[in-house]
């Protein structure tokens, strides 16, 4: 194929096409921040799941400035209260060391027990300039002696590695010149991501969104940044003006002089600076659905813009008197005066050595080389001084506590220098090190309590079968559930396997609640028989309060005025969270019950409420436009009129007529329904491809409904009632919210999954043709939908109006037993969350819960998913002797039924990669809740509408809060990475895992650890890290016998 | 004589540049207890010897009080030294006592009441130097989140330093301003003591933001004992009575 000169690109349209497509891959390593409304749990690290989970953690913590494990400290508390294995911890020393050459009178095993027991600090420190001569003249002298100066060649590679490389010029700058560009910078685009990203939150919005992130930010840009970008558009385009993003980028770049090679680099460590807005604009450009992003677009492309043009501003305006202004000059600084460079780092990095430190800053300011000169052969040999002594110290102290005072205080050069390698090396493995045996400990404790042992045989079916979502927080529920009654329990996805798009009634917006990584294809409308109340009025009051409250002068007076409403609502609320909740909800409207559109609508009934819902419109467009009372339009005008605006009928004489206006006020009507209502042919057609949408076929009901059963095994032997639970969370004051509701629902309550597949199971058109295939469900068996408050323990039952009169007589058993559930389940959750002080009786506790879902100083209302660690793939037979204190996700399995595998496919193409999400969630913001994680929620605000920030000007805080995973300060959530259990035959698991190719790369790379129990062996098989399956006879479960025998995958 | 005595006064209340020498002497100094008998005793000197000349003293030295009160506390808002600006505070409030030269006993006592604040800041600061190394704002201290008994009482120290309400200097500076209303009227001198003590206060936050505030990298170091803080806090209530007291007296 040929391009005609014409179609070619020209080179500069070609380099800003090249910007956008790197600044694509440049933003990849950082993960997608979902709106809060519908919390998300990601992996922080999702982008870097290619890799191996070691080598990912590591460029992640680079990347993030974070920390990708515990502290040594925290594990070593593990360590004393059993939740390590120390045999497990003992083997990975022992193989540490068996892969290292022997060291000259070092029993290198006994330091590194040491460390790992008895160190609390990191021992070897990194980027120092003191080297292992420096160390041995310490030891054997006492004291660093006289050593060469700091050479040229030694000191420019290290300032160009800690300087340079793929950091952005105003970095550099801030660490030799003691700026804070980058911190201006970043406060900058928080603001203009807040203006220009705001979904209702400010009164005032930033004008022009609609014309893109950048242009809209371009237009009500500051002076000085608008003749920046005057200047650029004319150097990039002459006189046309005409400047885009890519541009800006483009030209900048080259203006720091940044080597296009970086440019990757750069870009990614420009967006990792704020990577909470990154990660939001991100998932938002993709979201093709979202409202907000279609009426107001923006990118990484804009965001690099923006913030490398506030970078050149800065640097301009903040540097000056001869000081690096771009790389060019930053490597002619380290070139031709390293020394300079050295100290300006040790200083404005705050690294000087304090004895030396005012000296340093007065010879900078004087500009004296000869001075500088001096000063820098002195502070690098005390520095070097200095590093040693400590590091001796810290060595010395080491030596002592692996009882190796005695060989070390003679050792040689050479082997002192291996010595240091080792540790070094080490201490870079640690992390791993803790985390697998900490995983060994949870697999042993998880092996030991599983049953592979065959059920009783069942003399009549259960009283009612319950499936539950397969979150952490429903085996408690379900381990109660089962000791109060007659009860069978399943674990299942909490969107059951239907994704639905959801339009609640009241809402014109679609709700997906399924897993983010499906979108459904199938809405389902909410509607309601009940007349309309007069909300108008009350609609109105409420704008009113939030327009006076959002107004920039009327909080002055209705703080006055109302103020002490607000005083009331604050005292009931503090001091009677329960009562007086109970009472203010009586105050509001209740929704009333409603009824889902589900079936598939024939094409008439589509026509049919299309001319419904137009026929409305056009009577309120006649009442309001032309002021004709209600009574004159009657369906013949409205039929005529509606025709016109289709364009499939003229407007007669008589119509006009009754309309009461002139010819010409007619047709600027129907002009009118056909532009501002649109009532025309065009719209028409969008909207019956939109009814298309609605609802289900049969075939499809019959294929979710089977689906469902079969996966959790589920296919005879019915119960009077199948309990299908959602869960949900309620709490007051708190963001996080839909945090705590149903992950597998898209971060919404699960009722509405749970009504949709129960309203399909009742549906006997349904039943007769699961019949057909082999699923023969009793005409007395009920799905009744129900929802499981994870805050209070409560589950209340749904749409009881359907409820055959024959089931009314078991209802009350039913709830008692419900009940009992979630009192027990109260009585064993509310010790964990310390808001009384002793256990209760289960009553007390269950009240004690719902008070705490009311209190609206109640930051951590419930804990979620914390703790959570395994996922169990397999029949509940598996785990029902033992209790798992809400850590594992239950999905019940029956490979019996899953010949072709299929079923398990599905489990680990969803359910699992969503448990791998929240688990790594966790672990991350467990193990660095600052970075990770989202701090305290005690100084959080909302911003836009859709995100928090800490404080009122911050990057967007992404992960999970503080009280959500630490308690006192310490990880309350175990990080460990998911430990996952499938019971099938060992081949079939295998070839299932295999075969999705997502799953694979997770458990190949680490980031999940799998388990095979085979129930036909009785065996156990166990994927290693290094690609090979240790197996051993199940029942046996310390980690010499887990180790015992090898089989290549 | 008068005037060679006057201007040997200026080398104990110092006036600039005559006061690079305390500042010198000062810096040289490193040990807390010689500091402090430093500030103790150099302005009582200049009192003693400003008092052998004819009061109150020439026009002149007024002016040049004002300008170096006004320089050191400008300059103040640059350092990062606790130390050094404690020298450079100390410089400021001396040179402010020409403005109410008069009476040599309320000389005495105002000169005691600009020193004796410092004298806490000056020990704790001897403290800090002594556990982090110094106390210089280029230091990633963090004192809040690494030591925060020290930040509390470094916050107070430097909060009596910068004579804020009930801290003996916060009066004496009254007492300066208001013997300038009753002897001259409220003029250009009032406006520059006033000017003054807002940039000591500047200053002196400057110094709080680089220490307290902020991640801290020297994560061992032990806080400051229960019995210093209650010491400290001693020095403080003894500093606000005497502060009170000395209102009765000055005002």
């Amino acid at each position: 194929m040929t391009i005609s000169p014409s179609t070619s690109l020209t080179p500069a349209a070609g380099r800003h096409l090249r910007v956008r497509a790197l600044a694509y891959v440049a933003g990849e390593p950082v993960p997608f921040f979902w709106p809060m409304r519908s919390f998300i749990h990601h992996n922080p690290l999702h982008g870097l799941e290619h890799l191996p989970f070691a080598t990912a953690v590591e460029k992640g913590a680079k990347l993030f400035h974070a920390r990708g494990f515990l502290p040594r400290h925290v594990y070593q508390g593990y360590l004393a209260d059993g939740r390590i294995d120390a045999a497990a911890l003992a083997t990975e020393v022992e193989r540490f060391v068996a892969m290292r050459a022997p060291i000259e009178t070092v029993e290198l095993k006994a330091w590194l027990t040491a460390l790992l027991r008895a160190e609390r600090d990191p021992v070897i420190a990194g980027g120092t300039i003191a080297d292992v001569d420096d160390l041995h003249a310490a030891l054997h002298a006492g004291q660093g002696g006289e050593r060469s100066p700091l050479e040229a060649a030694t000191l420019i590679p290290m300032l160009r590695d800690t300087l340079l490389g793929d950091r952005p010029v105003q970095e550099a700058v801030d660490a030799l010149c003691g700026t804070a560009i980058t911190a201006e910078i970043n406060e900058s685009v928080i603001r203009v991501c807040l203006d220009f990203f705001d979904e209702g939150q400010s009164v005032w919005v930033m004008p022009d969104r609609e014309q893109g992130l950048f242009t809209a930010w371009r237009r009500v840009a500051g002076r000085e940044m608008q003749r920046l970008l005057d200047a650029i558009a004319e150097a990039e385009s002459g006189a046309d003006g005409v400047l885009t993003p890519e541009m800006v980028i483009d030209h900048i770049l080259r203006r720091l002089e940044v080597p296009e090679t970086h440019w990757i680099g750069y870009f990614t460590r420009e967006i990792a600076q704020l990577h909470g807005w990154a990660g939001f604009i991100r998932w938002r450009a993709t979201a093709s659905h979202y409202h907000w992003s279609e009426r107001y677009p923006g990118d990484l492309v804009d965001l690099l813009a923006i913030r490398l043009s506030f970078a050149l501003l800065l640097l301009t305006k903040r540097v000056t008197g001869g000081q690096p202004k771009t790389r060019g000059d930053l490597e002619r600084l380290i070139e031709s005066a390293p020394h300079v460079a050295y100290l300006r780092r040790e200083l404005h990095c705050g690294r000087a050595l304090p004895a030396l430190v005012q000296r340093v800053e007065d010879a900078l300011l004087r500009r004296d080389n000869k001075l500088l000169g001096a000063l820098f052969v002195a502070y690098a040999q005390a520095r070097r001084v200095d590093e040693a002594a400590t590091q001796l110290a810290r060595l010395r102290a080491l030596a002592q506590r692996a009882g190796q005072q005695v060989p070390f205080e003679s050792l040689g050069r050479d082997a002192l220098a291996a010595l240091i390698d080792a540790l070094r090396d080490f201490e870079k493995d640690e992390g791993m090190i803790w985390l697998r045996a900490m995983e060994t400990r949870a697999m042993q404790t998880l092996l030991a309590g599983l049953s592979l042992d065959a059920p009783p045989p069942r003399e009549k079916r259960p009283f009612v079968q319950a499936a539950f979502c397969i979150d952490t927080r429903s085996e408690r529920i379900r381990r109660h559930l089962e000791s109060v009654g007659d009860y069978q329990t399943f674990g299942v996805a909490g969107f059951f396997g239907v994704p639905v798009s959801l339009i609640e009634l009241g809402k014109g917006s679609e709700t997906h609640l399924c897993p983010v990584l499906l979108t459904p294809k199938n809405v389902v409308l909410e509607m309601s028989s009940a007349a309309r109340a007069n909300e108008a009025a009350v609609t109105a009051l409420g704008h009113a309060m939030h327009k006076l409250k959002e107004s920039v002068l009327s909080p002055f007076v209705t703080v006055e005025a109302i103020g002490l409403l607000f005083g009331f609502d604050m005292i009931g609320k503090t001091v009677a969270p329960r009562a007086y909740n109970h009472w203010r909800r009586h105050l509001h409207e209740h929704k009333s019950g409603t009824h889902l559109l589900l079936d598939k609508l024939s094409r008439e009934q589509a026509d049919s409420i299309l001319r419904a819902v137009q026929r409305a419109i056009i009577v309120e467009a006649v009442e309001q436009e032309l002021g004709l009372p209600a009574e004159k339009v009657n369906d013949a005008l409205v039929r005529a009129l509606r025709e016109a605006a289709l364009g499939h009928a003229e407007l007669a004489p008589e119509v006009i007529a009754e309309l009461g206006v002139p010819t010409s006020g007619a047709v600027r009507f129907i002009d009118q329904l056909r532009g501002n209502h649109r009532i025309n042919a065009a719209f028409s057609n969008r909207q019956m491809e939109e009814l298309g949408r609605i609802g289900f076929t049969i075939d499809e009901q019959v294929r979710f409904v089977r689906q469902a059963l079969s996966s959790i095994g589920l296919t005879g032997n019915f119960s009077r009632f199948v309990l299908l639970a959602g869960h949900g969370s309620t709490s007051e004051n708190n963001p996080y919210e839909s945090a705590l509701d149903c992950g597998a629902c898209g971060g919404n309550h699960g009722l509405i999954s749970a009504r949709v597949l129960a309203q399909m199971a009742n549906k006997p058109a349904v039943r007769k043709r699961l019949a057909e295939k082999g699923i023969e469900i009793p005409d007395d068996t009920w799905f009744m939908p129900a929802l499981h408050n994870t805050t209070t323990d409560e589950i209340t039952l749904h749409d009881l109006e359907l409820l055959p009169t024959s089931h009314l007589v078991y209802l009350d058993r039913l709830r008692t037993g419900l009940n009992s559930a979630a009192r027990l389940c109260a009585q064993e959750r509310l010790p964990s969350l310390q808001i009384v002080p002793d256990r209760q009786d289960p009553g007390a506790a269950f009240k004690s819960a719902r008070r705490n879902a009311m209190d609206w100083s109640q930051v951590r209302p419930e804990w979620g998913l914390s703790r959570n660690a395994y996922f169990i793939i397999g029949r509940r037979d598996l785990t029902r002797s033992m209790g798992l204190d809400g850590r594992a996700f239950l999905h019940s399995y029956d490979y019996r039924v899953d010949p072709k595998r299929r079923l398990l496919e599905n489990i680990l193409t969803g359910p699992l990669v969503v448990g791998q999400w929240i688990n790594m969630e966790h672990y991350f913001s467990a193990v660095d809740n600052e970075r990770f994680g989202s701090g305290s929620k005690v100084y959080h605000n909302v911003a836009g509408r859709f995100g928090v920030m800490t404080g009122n000007l911050s990057d967007l805080r992404t992960g999970l809060p503080s009280q959500t995973v630490l308690e006192n300060g310490q990880p309350y959530h175990e990080p460990m990475r998911l430990i996952t259990v499938i019971e099938a035959p060992f081949e079939q698991a295998r070839a299932a895992v295999e075969a999705v190719v997502s799953v694979k790369r997770l458990v190949r790379n680490g980031w999940i650890r799998l388990i095979v129990i085979d129930p036909e062996t009785a065996t156990v098989c166990l994927y290693e890290e290094d690609g090979s399956w240790r197996r051993r006879p199940h029942g046996q479960s310390t980690e010499s016998d887990l180790t015992q025998e090898r089989c290549a995958s | 004589m008068s005037i060679s005595l006057d201007l040997l006064a200026a080398l104990f209340l110092p006036l600039f540049p005559l006061s690079m020498v305390f500042t010198r002497v000062f810096d040289r100094l490193r040990h807390p207890l010689a500091r402090a008998a430093l500030l103790l005793a150099w302005p009582q000197l200049g009192v003693l010897l400003i008092a052998q000349t004819a009061l109150p003293p020439p026009d002149a030295f007024i002016v040049w009080a004002l300008a170096t009160a006004a320089f050191y506390a400008y300059r103040a808002i640059a350092l990062r030294d606790v130390g050094l600006w404690i020298a450079f505070i100390a410089v400021s409030a001396w040179s402010l006592l020409w403005l109410g030269a008069g009476d040599v006993l309320t000389m005495h006592v105002q000169a005691l009441a600009f020193s004796v604040p410092l004298l806490l800041l000056n020990l704790l600061s001897g403290d800090l130097e002594r556990r982090f190394g110094a106390a210089h704002t280029r230091l990633k201290l963090g004192l809040a989140a690494v030591a925060p008994r020290y930040a509390a009482v470094f916050v107070v120290a430097m909060l009596a330093a910068v004579a804020s309400p009930v801290f003996p200097n916060f009066f004496s500076l009254l007492a300066t301003i208001t013997h300038r209303v009753a002897e001259h009227g409220a003029g250009l001198s009032v406006f520059m003591v006033a000017l003054v003590w807002v940039l000591w206060t500047w200053s002196g936050a400057r110094l709080i933001q680089g220490i307290v505030v902020g991640e801290g990298d020297a994560r061992n170091v032990a806080d400051l004992s229960t019995p210093m803080v209650w010491a400290y806090a001693g020095g403080f209530l003894f500093l606000a009575a005497a502060g009170l007291a000395l209102a009765g007296v000055l005002l």
